[in-house]
């Protein structure tokens, strides 16, 4: 049986959902696009929930004596 | 469950939300290693039993990650280096709507992914803040 291949016309950025499960269209490392399950964005997370980011002078406040490592 | 106080500041809870955690571990196997050390770690973090070895996330890291207001814990708890702690939890500090502060969980993940296609947990939590990767 020969195989059909459906062709998607998505940019980065876009939503797509598979037998009832969403994905994402997202950069890849090559140059090309993948997809992979999302990563729902913060901002969203915190209009749904009435939160925002704590400010700067809150976080240095409490991570003053907070060390850095050679990671992210 | 509270967190370090820093300078008389009062407790700042320590938050796992269900969105994030199902997005983050439970997209792992329920049989994997991974998945294990994060339930096992949210457990410790949560029941207060153990002294968080806290450390700071950068506002400019490597390989363009960006996350201030952040901080994270390698996983497992109390481990540091890459080899006995390959994963690692990211937490953005939160003020929630009655003005408390938090450490919301934003991303779990390799730290040294082997799989140059996977995405470790600085690039997973710096698109979770700012909806795109680095």
């Amino acid at each position: 049986m020969a195989t059909v291949v459906k062709r998607l016309d998505l940019t980065v950025g876009e939503l797509v959902e598979i037998a009832g499960r969403r994905y994402e269209v997202v950069p890849d490392r090559e140059g090309g696009v993948t997809l992979e399950p999302p990563i729902t964005p913060a901002a969203e997370l915190h209009a749904q929930r009435g939160t925002k980011p704590a400010s700067a002078a809150d976080f240095e406040r409490l991570s003053a004596d907070v060390p850095h490592d050679d990671e992210g | 469950m509270p967190g370090p106080p820093a300078g008389g500041l009062p407790p700042v809870s320590i938050e796992f939300g269900s969105v994030e955690w199902e997005e983050e571990v439970e997209r792992y196997d329920h049989r994997s290693r991974a998945r294990a050390q994060a339930q096992s770690a949210r457990k410790t973090i949560e029941a207060d039993t153990a002294k968080l070895d806290w450390k700071r996330c950068k506002a400019d890291g490597p390989d363009g990650t960006k996350l201030p207001g952040c901080r994270k814990l390698y996983v497992p708890l109390g481990q540091e280096g890459a080899s006995e702690a390959p994963h690692g939890f990211v937490f953005q500090l939160i003020q929630k709507p009655d003005g408390s502060l938090a450490w919301n969980m934003i991303a779990f993940g390799e730290r040294h992914p082997t799989n140059d296609k996977t995405r470790n947990v600085y690039e997973r939590a710096h698109k979770r803040l700012h909806g795109h990767y680095p």
